[in-house]
């Protein structure tokens, strides 16, 4: 008897740490994984040309200068006009995209969740049959479609064909959030003298302003690092967002490493600024009903 | 205040009658209770008063108009949630303010009528709060507050007293009661807990299946139950329903059991079994109207003790009688053991007969 449980008690315990330990090296294995292309990208990009291209590579960059900033940023010389331009391109159409996949999102997530209709079910997953497919399939119809509809070579276009994929997602994130806000609080504010719209309008919407905020979040860097549909829509250089603009900009101008590598770095700064200011809502609308508040 | 007035209402899901034909009129400043188990139609039937669900058949009305097409905002009525339904995002001032801003009055008033409604639910200390910084009972005040600030026709309550622990429960029903006798309120309140209604309410409608069973005074439907499930509902614990056969025994009107016994009834309770459609009797009896002996005697019949618990000054014994469960209650100095052999007497006065086959309470007519 007590043998047994001599043997058994450590065995169950070194079962437990084994795995702990697992998670641990898994872990810290993903955050090497994601987090060491960030700082090669960082450290490069205050590298010179000439620097960033030698073997071995220098680990710290033995001169650090903010020059590819400079040149970037400067809106007197050409690269800084393109740069600039491209940016604010990129801008424009992802918060165009992400306005308006909010403004359509929030009604039709409402409606999914509150009310019963026919057809509702079928509707809803109908949304997610975008998404079921990959990306390039919808390319060649989509670019045909734009053309039908004089759309190639305007931001319009890619302002609709983000709509397609953000929509999907943002109806899906949005309807779970306001299943768990309890419909007894709109009849309560309805009782109390609210019409519908009003009791969504000044119960519910505040309420749901961590899932819109991430409904937001997602749409805006759903279209902020979107390639492939970019480089096929537009053509026009004055027009091309950020992603296309600098695979296309830096592949003619010989590769400037540090160029590259600074303009990704500002590219990565806009998303990085909304998750920071909005990661509590963001965490708290995809934990949302996840534990009893 | 005002009365409501139910007429042939009916709610319909598909096929299925969630509410049917009920019919009941609610008086001016009366406190009435549905009550019935789960999904039995009574929160259904609330929000069809409320106007929350659109009605499939039938008139409500609520004072002197028919309220079938009106919006809640127009009914004049109140409501108070079984989960408080407090604005999370409002502080309880502004919670107790939503109805009244809502209506467009001056702000002065606003804050007169606020005032005036915390100081009667003594929650003044907490208007600076939020929602989820106040205990059960703290919230359910404010939800009672955000109901009568504006004074409406009428109080529609849904188990509102259901998330609290046990002994808040009991002090809120008090003053649920009090809140109603100081306010001459008109009050339809929802519970699945017999008790509550039983305790708080002028009347009682007691539904089931979608169908109004019975509506009237508590006592009423207490010592009268209409009918079987009425008479297994309310009372705790349960009155007892002995499936029996009627037949006649030596010139008398007895039930028989197949257990071989047979009990001999009374004149009026034999001119109410004749009544019944077949000779399927259920007799009723509640728990305090059996009373248990250890010998035999002539009237009494056999059983067999099951559970015995006691409670400190009552003791409760189930105890098996022809196949049925009967509960019993005696004084704490009875001391019965399971499995032990008893014999019970009923009250002759006391018991109620149901027909087998309609499960209707018999009459004597």
């Amino acid at each position: 008897m007590t043998s047994a449980s001599q043997i058994s008690r450590p065995r169950s315990r070194k079962g437990v740490d084994g795995w702990r330990w697992t998670g641990r090296f898994f872990l810290v294995f993903m955050i090497l994984y994601t987090a060491i292309p960030m700082v090669w990208m960082l450290l490069t990009s205050i590298k010179s040309g000439f620097a960033a291209m030698q073997f071995p590579p220098q680990w710290w960059p033995s001169e650090p200068t903010l020059a590819s900033y400079q040149k970037l940023l400067d809106p007197q010389n050409s690269v800084g006009q393109d740069f600039l331009r491209f940016f604010w391109n990129s801008l424009f159409v992802s918060v165009c995209t992400t306005i308006l996949a909010v403004l359509v999102a929030v009604p039709a997530a409402y409606a999914f969740s509150r009310f019963r209709f026919p057809g509702r079910r079928f509707l809803f997953f109908a949304v997610l049959l975008r998404n079921m497919f990959p990306a390039v399939i919808f390319l060649v119809p989509l670019f045909i479609l734009m053309r039908v509809l004089g759309l190639v070579n305007t931001h319009g276009s890619l302002i609709l064909t983000y709509l397609t994929f953000g929509l999907p997602l943002a109806i899906w994130l949005l309807k779970g959030f306001y299943d768990n806000i309890p419909i007894q609080l709109e009849q309560a504010a309805r009782i109390d003298g609210a019409t519908r719209f009003q009791a969504f309008l000044l119960i519910v919407t505040p309420l749901s302003v961590p899932g819109i905020i991430a409904t937001a979040i997602y749409s805006f860097i759903g279209a902020w690092n979107e390639y492939i549909y970019a480089a096929t829509f537009l053509t026009k250089n004055d027009q091309l967002t950020l992603p296309v603009g600098i695979q296309r900009f830096f592949s003619e101008n010989t590769t400037d490493f540090p160029g590259l590598m600074a303009a990704s770095f500002i590219m990565s700064v806009p998303v990085v600024v909304l998750f920071l200011v909005l990661q509590k809502y963001f965490v708290r609308a995809l934990t949302e009903g996840a534990v009893k508040h | 205040m005002a009365e409501v007035v139910l007429q042939h209402v009916m709610k319909y899901y598909g096929n299925l009658a969630a509410v049917n034909d009920v019919n009941f009129t609610v008086n001016d400043g009366e406190f009435v209770a549905l009550v019935g188990p789960s999904g039995c139609g009574k929160t259904t039937t609330l929000n069809l008063i409320a106007g929350l669900l659109p009605m499939s058949g039938g008139d409500i009305s609520i004072g002197d108009r028919i309220v079938n097409d009106l919006d809640p905002k127009d009914r004049d009525i109140a409501m108070v949630f079984q989960n408080y339904a407090l604005y999370p995002n409002k502080s309880v001032y502004k919670n107790l303010a939503f109805p009244l801003q809502m209506r467009k009055l001056p702000n002065d008033e606003i804050d007169r009528k606020v005032q005036a409604a915390a100081k009667v639910l003594d929650i003044t200390y907490l208007l600076e709060r939020k929602p989820r910084e106040l205990s059960g009972g703290q919230q359910q005040r404010v939800a009672l507050g955000r109901a009568l600030v504006r004074d409406p026709a009428v109080f529609l309550m849904d188990e509102p007293l259901s998330n609290l622990d046990a002994k808040l429960r009991v002090q809120m029903r008090s003053e649920i009661k009090r809140f109603h006798q100081d306010l001459n309120a008109t009050i339809v309140y929802v519970t699945h807990d017999q008790l509550e209604a039983v305790t708080m309410a002028d009347k009682m409608a007691v539904m089931n299946g979608g169908l109004l069973q019975q509506y009237d005074t508590p006592a009423r439907v207490f010592a009268n139950p209409i009918n079987m499930f009425v008479a297994g509902f309310i009372g705790s614990p349960a009155m007892s329903l002995v499936p029996l056969q009627a037949s006649t025994v030596d010139g008398r009107v007895s039930l028989s059991s197949v257990e071989g016994w047979s009990l001999p009834l009374s004149d009026a309770n034999a001119r109410k079994v004749a009544s019944a459609k077949s000779a399927k009797v259920v007799l009723g009896a509640r728990h305090s109207t059996i009373r248990l002996h250890k010998e035999a005697a002539t009237g009494f019949v056999p059983a067999k003790v099951y559970t015995v618990e006691p409670t400190g000054d009552i003791t409760f014994v189930q105890a098996f009688l022809s196949g049925a469960i009967v509960n019993i209650s005696l004084p704490p100095t009875v001391s019965v053991a399971p499995d032990e052999m008893v014999w019970l007497e009923f009250d002759q006065e006391r018991i109620h007969l149901f027909d087998g086959e309609t499960e209707m309470a018999l009459r004597a007519d």
